[in-house]
């Protein structure tokens, strides 16, 4: 059973003279494990896919499926508990609360499921120092730099042990040695930790730590290609693809 | 519940400005309402407990329903009855003390007055315990002698064996001092006691007491007794002390219902900022609103973080609201205490706490507010996830404004039809109606008001007024939200001031047409139930004598109740009344009415009276007298100046000394004859006036003058009420001011950092909320004048009716007070957008 | 070019034995992966430079096959030479380009599927390259991980290209592809004409 199966997804906003039709059909599976990154011109529907995975919008048409279950046919109830246990989300703004520190904005989505707070601060401490922040967890996130906002993002979206991260342009905000710290993190969580990545981001070096590439256009997959086999592999592939030329 | 107290309370103490603003908003609301209440129970409590102690002292204490004087004569019925031991007959009334007499008089207070009571020398022993410090008790052949407690004979300087004299029916009485008492046994009055016949010529009472104390039979029940007494009596008796107090009591009740009112209007304004400010909360988080659902937030974690930090300001506000009320009232009440003490003659203690204040005004505080709160939280529910993945846009909601304003415009044309039915709850009604058809209509008229009075400051401030125009408009929501509650406090200015005018120029009025004689024949107090002696029928016909004098014509009064009510009762004399005075008629026609008046069994009453109890003319009023039920049939609605403010009814004299026993004159009215001089009458009045010292005489245009003076100064304290309920307008404009800045603090620096001086920036804010006050103001002015020509015809309607006046003054007020308000609210604020530091704000998120 | 002068560098430092020259080398570019260069040529390399008077082998024990390698001022000259100059390559020489020009006026290719695909091959690449990258050890590999990301930025560069050229593709098929130009012929055409 693949974490991730899109079958026949379309999104259309609006209607008439203003219809858009953010996707067109799409189909993508994904198994667990894996690292993809979504890339594509800009308005071709990655964010719009990302959203739909992540159960943050309602398809026009078709289904996506996490763990074999699926989430369109699921109440905005049961649709909060799946992202609370099973996704982690990563945004382009950061996003943390910033009212609270390192800790407290680590440790949200568990305290949200219930955790006892003493629990719940010892897991976000021990997600907070794997991604390199020790010592930070009670600064609040205007005393931290981008790059560490964006860390204890991830920490946040690690804490609750989800099958699957979801990151929408993680690094559009940071320069490029901090996008590679987030990338090579993202990187770890899939190798060490064994969970799918889903990643949309425009930045080629980013998007080259990941194992395999989604070409969007127009909201349609254009190309998918894996990135991580050996040099045979790889070249037998690109053979596949000149033969369909 | 516990990440949703951890987020409210770091997000309150991370705008730490704000929530002290809000929350000053719930404590000033709250301070109002429990304050201005606790004020009133402690009279009423002073009041109860005057009472209690005067009658307390006995165990059952028997007086007419009516509370009127009964024939001695009942007494007798009480000796067969078992359980009692001792019963004795007591005569007592408040008597005043004209200044001739050792009485102070002065206008605010009112006089000295002391109680008189009439003791059965016989009897009276047993039944109470009088302990003397000094002479002896009465004795059964005084006469013309008193006891008289220690406090008065310090005040007067009095001895056993002096002199004391008090005003009698018949001038005066020259009583002689033979005992000196311990205590004084009312807290309120100073208590003298004679022999019962003394008192009942001093009274003008003959034959007559209003108390019978008794005393039962140790073992016996009480509530048996008291009905075995009550059932010997008939129906006109009842169990329990004289309730001189009743009248004042019911008057006190109204003033809390008033007060009632003015904390609900100051919380209501306080519910305005703080919706405000939450609807600000919420769009200023959205993203992290978002982001919380993404991450598993439910939406009543989302609404529940909202409710929770309203809940937290509401506790907080109401629990500072409850200590400033309480300072509050201990304020009022020592700055007002010395007054009352004059005016009801009862000392105000410290302020009560009832327990129905203390919970209403934690309901209702903490209800304001997170009542206030619920609507941006449930627009905080519907936050989707997506929100968090997109950078911040501004919301506009042009469409639903739109809706909104029609169905303003709706209920603004359903409010004036409403006015113009005549109707008052359908009037009172559409008032309301009113009010919330000009807050949704308000986000639409934003624009043009901010483009008007944008032109006037862009030809001040040109770059700077124009920016603060836009700023203004694209927010028109909250635009008018904020001006909604400067409105409020505006209309409520306006209305409250075209009310004063009016009555002024109604009051002017009707003295005119109640005053209408050359002289009046004045008690010591201007209210006539309280206290005034009668003089009997002598002094009339000795004034009628003097030359010069064309006629003249009394006044007198005694109490009844109908259905409950206390009914003040006031006899004149149909044939004379009319031609030297007469009444303001509301309803019914004057000349048939004191004809009916003359047949008997006549009434007409007041206008309070009538709205209160639903009365018409042509209605039979059933009046509780000491003789029993009197049927009296209602001929007209109308009323004098001086009762206007007390349920009154004016029957005929005769009618008066038949059931209610009361033939003494109070007031007296007099008219020169045409041809006769001041320099002649004024001279011989007095010398007549001198050996009934209760009576002082007046010039009308004197007292004309005398009476608006006293009346500007009444009025006076309504100013100051309308005063402290605009401070939440100021309130409501600074907050929103500052929230404005804090909420564009980088857009702020982006202005700073492309060229822009502080001082322009500081313009910007001025300007802008400038302009919204000057939207305040005009929806205010709105209103304003439509709430005052409601008022004015709600007052017609209980009886005072007067003419619709302009509040010219009043608006003129208004203008001003929005302008000192807009600058003064943008104070703060604009030091804080002038002093932003560039880089901070450019990196704030 | 650059191997006979990255020889010249090595032995500038020391004499050296031929073998010793071939790991030097290796280890300089970090590794077989990155520029894999045969022994055989190396000592080609080096043999044509004796012959020009660069360096000067000397026999050991009188071995044909086993000896030192010196630099001769003549050689230590030419290392300088090649320090002075530029290094621009020579970016228009692009077999991609040709490629997808030529594409455009043929049916049966399709230019956006040559996109596709070279993309997918410059991804690969640049997958290589970050893995290696990250196995790297910044604290004593650092020349190296230097050299992967100068190749990641050129393989950053070329997809970026790509994605231009992609998005404006149907603006370069609608304009006429480059032709030869003609030699005018006879009279040039009048102004007025
Ligand atoms: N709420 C919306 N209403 C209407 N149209 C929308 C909405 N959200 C997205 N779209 C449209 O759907 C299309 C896809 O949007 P999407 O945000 O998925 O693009 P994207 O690939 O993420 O772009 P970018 O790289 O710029 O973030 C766009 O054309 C956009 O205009
Ligand atoms: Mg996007």
């Amino acid at each position: 059973m693949a974490t991730i199966e899109v079958k026949n997804l379309s999104k259309v906003y609006g209607s008439g003279e203003t219809k858009v039709t953010a996707l067109d059909s799409v189909n993508v599976t994904i198994e667990q494990g894996q690292f993809v990154a979504v890339m594509g011109p800009s308005g071709c529907g990655k964010s719009t896919l990302l959203h739909l995975i992540g159960g943050l919008d309602r398809p026009t048409d078709g289904s996506v499926f996490i763990e074999g279950s699926d989430i369109s046919k699921m109440s905005d109830k049961t649709l909060t508990e799946l992202r609370r246990r099973k996704m982690g989300f990563i945004f382009q703004f950061f996003n943390l609360i910033p009212v609270l520190d390192a800790i407290e904005n680590t440790a949200l989505p568990l305290i949200l499921d219930g955790v006892k707070p003493e629990l719940a601060r010892t897991k976000a401490s021990e997600w907070l120092s794997r991604n390199k922040l020790d010592g930070r967890g009670k600064h609040r996130p205007d005393e931290l730099s981008g790059g560490q906002q964006q860390r204890v993002a991830i920490s946040r979206a690690m804490v609750s042990d989800p099958v699957i991260i979801l990151a929408d342009e993680p690094t559009g905000n940071l320069d490029s040695r901090s996008g590679d710290e987030i990338a090579s993190t993202l990187r770890k969580i899939v190798t060490d930790w064994k969970r799918t990545v889903l990643m949309v981001t425009h930045d080629p070096r980013i998007a080259a730590y990941a194992d395999r590439i989604i070409f969007l256009k127009d909201g349609k997959v254009v190309d998918d290609t894996l990135l991580n086999g050996s040099n045979g592999e790889n070249a037998k592939r690109l053979k596949e693809k000149v033969e369909s030329l | 519940m516990r990440i949703q107290i951890l987020l409210a309370w770091r997000y309150l103490w991370g705008r730490k400005q704000r929530m002290v603003l809000t929350t000053l908003a719930v404590v000033f609301g709250v301070t109002l309402l429990f304050g201005l209440n606790a004020m009133i129970p402690a009279m009423m409590e002073s009041f109860r407990h005057n009472m209690v102690t005067t009658a307390g002292k006995v165990d059952i204490s028997i007086s007419s329903e009516s509370n009127n004087p009964f024939e001695e004569s009942v007494l007798k019925d009480l000796s067969e009855i078992e359980d009692i031991s001792f019963y004795t007959g007591i005569l007592t009334k408040n008597v005043v003390l004209p200044e001739s007499l050792g009485g102070t008089v002065n206008k605010l207070t009112g006089s000295s007055a002391v109680t008189v009571t009439g003791v059965d020398v016989a009897t009276a022993q047993n039944v109470r315990n009088y302990s003397l410090i000094e002479g002896r008790f009465l004795e059964p052949n005084d006469t013309n002698a008193t006891v008289i407690p220690q406090l008065l004979a310090d005040k007067m300087e009095l001895k056993v064996g002096d002199i004391f004299t008090i005003p009698s029916s018949e001038g005066v009485s020259d009583l002689k001092v033979v005992g000196i008492l311990s205590l004084s046994a009312s807290a309120g009055l100073d208590e003298i006691f004679v022999p019962l016949p003394d008192a009942q010529t001093i009274l003008n009472l003959p034959q007559k007491i209003n108390t019978i104390d008794i005393l039962i039979k140790s073992g016996a029940d009480r509530d048996v007794v008291v009905s075995s007494v009550l059932s010997k009596l008939g129906p006109n008796f009842k169990s329990g002390a004289i309730q001189t107090g009743e009248e004042l009591a019911s008057a006190l009740t109204m003033g809390q219902s008033m007060m009632w009112l003015f904390g609900v209007m100051a919380l209501a304004m306080a519910g305005f900022i703080i919706f405000n400010t939450f609807r600000t909360v919420v769009a200023e988080r959205r993203r992290d609103l978002g982001m919380l659902r993404a991450i598993g937030a439910s939406k009543q974690t989302i609404m529940g973080l909202i409710m929770v930090e309203s809940l937290l300001q509401g506790i907080i506000g109401t629990g500072l609201g409850l200590i400033c009320g309480y300072l509050f009232s201990y304020l009022l009440v020592s700055a007002v205490g010395n007054i009352f003490a004059g005016m009801l003659r009862v000392t105000i203690g410290a302020p009560v706490i009832t327990t129905v204040n203390l919970i209403g005004s934690i309901l209702l505080g903490v209800g304001f507010t997170v009542g206030s709160g619920y609507f941006p939280a449930r627009s905080a529910m519907k936050v989707t996830p997506l929100e968090a993945m997109r950078p911040t846009l501004g919301s506009i909601e042009y469409r639903q404004n739109n809706r909104r304003a029609i169905w303003g415009l709706g209920l603004l044309t359903l409010s004036v039809v409403g006015l113009l039915l005549g109707n008052v709850s359908i009037a009172g009604l559409s008032g309301v109606v009113f009010l919330v058809g000009i807050i949704l209509i308000a986000p639409v008229m934003v624009k043009p008001v901010a483009d008007i009075f944008g032109k006037l400051i862009s030809s001040i401030y040109s770059r700077e007024g124009k920016l603060a125009q836009g700023n203004l408009t694209r927010q028109p929501s909250r635009a008018a939200i904020t001006a909604s509650s400067m409105m409020i406090g505006l209309a409520i200015c306006i209305a409250m001031m075209a009310m004063i005018t009016s009555i002024e120029h109604g009051f002017t009025t009707y003295l005119d047409k109640s005053l209408g004689t050359d002289y009046l024949l004045m008690p010591p107090s201007l209210v006539l139930g309280s206290g005034n002696l009668g003089v009997n029928q002598g002094f009339i016909e000795k004034i009628k004598s003097i030359d010069g004098v064309e006629e003249a014509t009394s006044l007198r009064l005694a109490t009844s109740q109908v259905d409950g009510t206390t009914l003040q009762l006031i006899g004149i004399d149909p044939l004379v009344y009319p031609k030297i005075a007469g009444l303001e008629f509301s309803e019914g026609d004057s000349v048939e009415a004191y004809k009916a008046m003359e047949q008997g069994s006549a009434i007409i009453v007041n206008g309070i009276f009538a709205v209160t109890n639903n009365v018409k003319t042509g209605d039979v009023l059933s009046l509780k007298s000491p003789q029993g039920e009197r049927k009296y049939t209602v001929v007209g609605i109308g009323f004098d100046y001086l009762n206007a403010k007390i349920s009154t009814g004016y029957v005929s004299q005769s009618d008066l000394a038949k059931d209610f026993n009361s033939e003494s004159d109070l007031l007296l009215l007099v008219n020169r004859k045409p041809d006769a001089t001041a320099e002649e009458v004024t001279p011989a009045l007095q010398t007549v006036i001198k050996e009934f010292p209760t009576f002082s005489l007046i010039d009308s245009n004197e007292f004309k003058t005398e009476q608006m003076g006293m009346f500007k100064m009444a009025m006076s304290v309504f100013y100051i009420m309308v005063i402290m309920l605009a401070v939440p307008g100021l309130i409501a404009m600074a907050n929103t001011m500052s929230i404005n800045v804090i909420e564009r603090t980088r857009e702020i620096g982006m202005l700073r950092a492309v060229g822009a001086t502080q001082t322009q920036v500081k313009r910007m804010v001025f300007a802008e909320s400038v302009l919204l006050s000057a939207l305040g103001t005009t929806m205010g002015i709105l209103v304003g004048l439509f709430l005052s020509y409601l008022l004015v015809k709600a007052i017609g309607v209980i009886g005072f009716r007067t003419d619709f006046f302009f509040p010219t003054s009043g608006i003129i007020a208004s203008i001003v007070v929005g302008l000192v308000f807009g600058i003064i609210a943008a104070m703060v604020p604009a030091r804080q957008a002038a002093n932003t530091v560039i880089v901070e704000a450019l990196q704030y998120e | 070019m650059s191997v006979r002068h990255s020889l010249l560098g090595l032995l500038a430092q020391k004499p050296r034995y031929g073998y010793e020259l071939c790991a030097g080398f290796t280890a300089l570019v970090g590794g077989k992966e990155n520029w894999d260069v045969k022994p055989a040529q190396i000592y080609t390399t080096l043999a044509r430079m004796v012959e020009s008077g660069l360096v000067i082998f000397n026999n050991l024990n009188g071995q044909q096959s086993k000896g030192e390698y010196t630099i001769t001022p003549k050689g230590h000259y030419e290392l300088m030479d090649w320090f002075r100059s530029s290094d621009i390559e020579e970016p228009h020489q692009d077999p991609f380009y040709l490629k997808l020009m030529l594409s455009l006026e043929l049916d049966e290719v399709d230019a956006s599927r040559l996109i596709v695909i070279q993309r997918a091959a410059l991804y690969q690449e640049l997958h290589r390259i970050t893995e290696q990258r990250q196995a790297l050890d910044p604290h004593n590999q650092l020349a190296q991980m230097m050299l992967m990301d100068k190749s990641a930025m050129h393989l950053e560069a070329d997809l970026r290209w790509l994605d231009m050229i992609e998005s404006r593709l149907d603006e370069v098929q609608r304009q006429p592809s480059p032709k030869p130009a003609m030699r005018p012929r006879g009279r040039p055409p009048s102004q007025s004409a």
